[in-house]
């Protein structure tokens, strides 16, 4: 078997004397799709914001495409080229249209030349499926399709991983739908996806496994079926009543 | 604007108390000044007499019927609608001011024969000397205004000692210390340029404060989003945060360099023939003082109303753009 | 804003005091090699220096200054510091001469050299012309204008000494007001009697032209001291201070300072009183 894309080793992170993290052991291989849940405050935005090192972790150690990710790092830079982060909030830059967000990162960080930046942008517009919004802006956008922009941003870079941190908290109901199903074509094409979220559809569909997190640590990881039939763990089976009740 | 409610009150000027008052109001005051020997006090012969003879009661009368027409005045405007409201109390007021400046006795000739030389060589050197200052003080604000939010202690050290000191001197005094102090560390620095260096650090302080806020205000998310991306710290600098910051940036900045048009008058004290000193000298063979004060005054006047409205422009022309 | 100015020029001066004098024969050099003659004067003072009708320099100094230019043989160039940076001398060579009817004070002769005299101006007291005062002793307790660090403010603080000449202080001002020309306070003097001030110490010249110029001030009793006026320069360069002193004498003998005197006072000052 190949040598993981991501690799966490006994890591724990402390915000001041709060433990956030504690000894967090993960891996993720090519191909992998992986969702991470649990209550708020449990520790899994964090987590996955340590991958690509938007959070510092104090012990332990994480390694992304062999890397090994620590303050002194001089090419963190290279590191996230090949990592893609969608946010919450999305996190478009306003300024610019929605081909030019697409088009940025490629251009000033892979140097890739204007044009075919531009058509590798068309072309994930496309897979989007909003290729008519290329040249708004995204507060003309609503959050479903800026969302979808967003995602087709980190693509652009041709990431070996894509991070997603809640992508659909943040929207309104009737727009979830359009981002999941971008998210699992996407998942079905081989990309290789962390993806924390409570959209336990997403995970039955998709997900080689599900991580569940509580108090900062990993309490169960198992695959799709037996995590939601057969939980072996307390504080599993009362997260998943509430969620599912609804 | 401020909140509008959506029920309509009474004009004020329409109640009918405050008609009253304002009409005693301005009557007491007319006829304190006693105008029986203006221009109303002569259009009133018929009435009240030779003017120089006309005592009290011809200066009561006269003072009611100032009082009475501006009454009418306030009310009338009162009718119409803001727009209108606005023209026409700026047209009285300006005519007010005019005849203000008129009643100076100035000798118009003599402005006619200086103001194209206080134009082509002070009005030229004002703009010059603060257009360079302004440009030149935005990029030692931008280096500041980094310097000010690093976590490098030096970087941080240096800034807030920069704008500590410069914010804290009278721009009269760098102006002195930059023109008289730097030759003695052997830097013998001409008028025109310890001007510009003076204007320069001293706005470059303000403007790092400007900058800072401008920089501080862009969401933490712009950051990770452009980090995750693969950007570095000056790529993300310069690609998103700046081109996100200037619409903020760009309103104040403006007003810096209209009050900057007319700090730059304190460098007339080195000898620089910009506009305040033409002003102060133009008019001394003939002793003509204030004709030049006044048609210097009006220069620097028309000069920040153009520069309010390109300012506001570039404001739409912002506003507009990012939704 | 008078009183702040003062103390600018007060801290300007003692900044400058601190280091720095031009070195032998320099300052000729400089001037001989640059072609040209750096002349720092008032463009405030009419008539011995101000801003003509074509915006050019001019005035007694000034072309005193010209002459001096025109005998050594070099251009022209004039510059229009503050007075007090003048007189503070340490130049550091921004400009070379000062023709602007300086008073060889014991004070700026410890900064600055004067190659030579070259006209010595009257100085007295103006009043409003509705004033009562007679005689400038008059003037006692009232409020009086003068020029800041010029020999008008040290004849009022009684601080004044100019060699050879026994300075009778008529007047004892209640308070004196410094200004940063004659030219304002002039303005503030025709305001009316003792609205803001009750008389001002100048120049005659000056003065006469006010007057001559519709403003409502009258010169009261004889002048109050002769102040002998001289051009400065940087201190310690001896051959231009020689070469200076040796120009101006010509100047004077062969005529040529009468002929610009007469120019622009009506009068002869250059052979003192």
């Amino acid at each position: 078997m190949a040598e993981p894309i991501i690799k966490m080793t006994g890591v724990s992170k402390w915000y001041g004397t709060f433990q956030a993290l504690t000894d967090i052991n993960f891996s993720v291989n090519q191909g992998d799709k992986i969702v991470v849940c649990g209550p708020s405050g449990s520790g899994k935005s964090t987590m996955i914001r340590t991958l690509n090192w938007l959070e510092a972790h104090q012990v332990g150690k994480i390694e992304v495409n062999g890397v090994e990710l620590h303050a002194k790092m001089k090419n963190i830079d290279q590191v996230r080229m090949d990592v893609g982060m969608v946010f919450q909030h999305f996190n478009l830059f306003p300024h610019m249209t929605v081909l030019e967000n697409l088009m940025a990162a490629p251009m000033w960080v892979r140097k890739v030349n204007r044009s075919d930046a531009e058509k590798t942008a068309r072309t994930f517009l496309e897979r989007v499926r909003i290729p008519e919004q290329a040249d708004k802006y995204p507060g003309q956008l609503s959050g479903g399709q800026q969302q979808r922009v967003a995602i087709a941003r980190s693509l652009c870079m041709n990431p070996k991983v894509m991070l997603f941190d809640e992508p659909t908290s943040a929207l309104d109901p009737e727009m979830v739908s359009e981002v999941l199903e971008t998210m699992i074509h996407l998942a079905r094409e081989g990309m290789t996806m962390v993806c924390v979220t409570h959209e336990m559809g997403f995970a039955k569909a998709v997900a080689d496994r599900v991580v569940f997190m509580d108090a900062g640590q990993i309490v169960e990881e198992n695959d799709p079926h037996s995590f939601f039939d057969n939980p072996q763990h307390m504080r599993t089976q009362e997260f998943l009543s509430q969620i599912l009740q609804h | 604007m401020l909140y509008a409610d959506t029920v309509e009150s009474e004009t004020l000027v329409h109640k009918p108390s405050f008609v009253v008052g304002m009409l005693l109001i301005f009557t007491a005051l007319f006829t304190l000044f006693d105008l029986t020997e203006s221009l109303f006090g002569h259009l009133m012969r018929p009435v009240i007499g030779e003017p120089s003879e006309a005592g009290f009661l011809g200066s009561l009368s006269v003072g009611f019927l100032v009082g009475l027409l501006l009454t009418i005045n306030v009310v009338a405007i009162g009718f119409v609608r803001f727009r209108i409201q606005v023209l026409i109390v700026w047209a009285e007021l300006f005519i007010l001011f005019m005849a203000f400046f008129y009643g100076f006795d100035l000798n118009f000739e003599f402005i006619r024969s200086k103001i194209w030389f206080m134009v082509s060589q002070g009005l030229v050197t004002t703009l010059y000397v603060s257009a360079l200052s302004i440009t030149l003080a935005a990029m030692v604000a931008i280096v500041g205004a980094v310097a000010k939010l690093s976590s490098n202690g030096f970087a941080y050290a240096i800034a807030s000692f920069y704008t500590s000191f410069f914010r804290g001197l009278p721009l009269l005094m760098q102006v002195y210390l930059i023109y008289l102090g730097l030759p003695q560390l052997g830097y013998v620095i001409d008028a025109i340029p310890a001007g510009i260096l003076a204007l320069t650090l001293c706005y470059g302080a303000y403007m790092t404060e400007i900058f800072r806020a401008g920089i501080q205000s862009i969401p933490k998310g712009q950051w990770e989003a452009s980090r995750s991306l693969g950007f570095g710290f000056g790529l993300t600098m310069k690609r998103i945060i700046l081109p996100q910051a200037f619409p903020l940036i760009i309103p104040p900045t403006g007003n810096q360099f209209i009050a900057m048009l007319k700090d730059s008058s304190l460098v007339s004290i080195i000898g620089v023939w910009e506009l305040m000193f033409l002003a102060r000298t133009l008019g001394s063979k003939d002793y003509r003082h204030l004709e030049m004060l006044v048609t210097a005054a009006l220069i620097y006047w028309a000069m920040s109303i153009c520069l309010e409205l390109i300012q506001s422009k570039i404001e739409r022309h912002f506003r507009t753009k990012s939704h | 804003m008078i009183t702040k100015r003062y103390l600018m020029g007060a801290a300007a001066a003692s900044l400058m005091a601190i280091a720095g004098s031009a070195f032998a024969g320099e300052a000729l050099d400089r001037v001989m090699s640059n072609n040209v003659l750096k002349v720092a004067t008032d463009a405030n003072w009419p008539p011995q220096s101000f801003v003509n009708e074509n915006n050019e320099m001019d005035g007694f100094d000034v072309d005193v200054a010209r002459a001096i230019a025109e005998r050594l043989g070099v251009g022209i160039e004039f510059v229009t510091p503050d007075w007090g940076v003048i007189t503070a001398g340490r130049w550091n060579g921004r400009w070379d001469i000062s023709v602007g009817s300086m008073t060889p004070t014991k004070e700026r002769a410890t900064v600055l050299d004067f190659p030579a005299v070259y006209y010595y101006t009257p100085n007295s007291l103006g009043v409003h012309e509705d004033s009562t005062a007679t005689t400038p002793s008059d003037l006692s307790g009232k409020v009086v204008g003068a020029t800041e660090a010029t020999t008008y403010y040290y004849y009022l603080d009684h601080s004044l000494v100019i060699d050879g000449q026994d300075i009778n202080f008529q007047i004892d001002p209640g308070e004196i007001r410094s200004y940063p020309s004659t030219a304002p306070g002039l303005d503030d003097l025709r305001l009316g009697d003792g609205v803001r001030l009750d008389g001002i110490i100048a120049g005659f010249p000056p003065l006469v032209k006010a007057i001559e110029d519709g403003y409502p001030i009258k010169i009261v009793g004889d002048p109050l001291f002769y102040e002998p006026l001289t051009v400065a320069i940087d201190r310690g360069d001896k051959e231009f201070n020689d070469k200076l002193a040796e120009i101006i004498e010509a100047m004077h003998e062969d005529g040529t300072l009468t002929e610009i005197s007469l120019k622009w006072f009506n009068h002869d000052f250059t052979k003192g009183y």
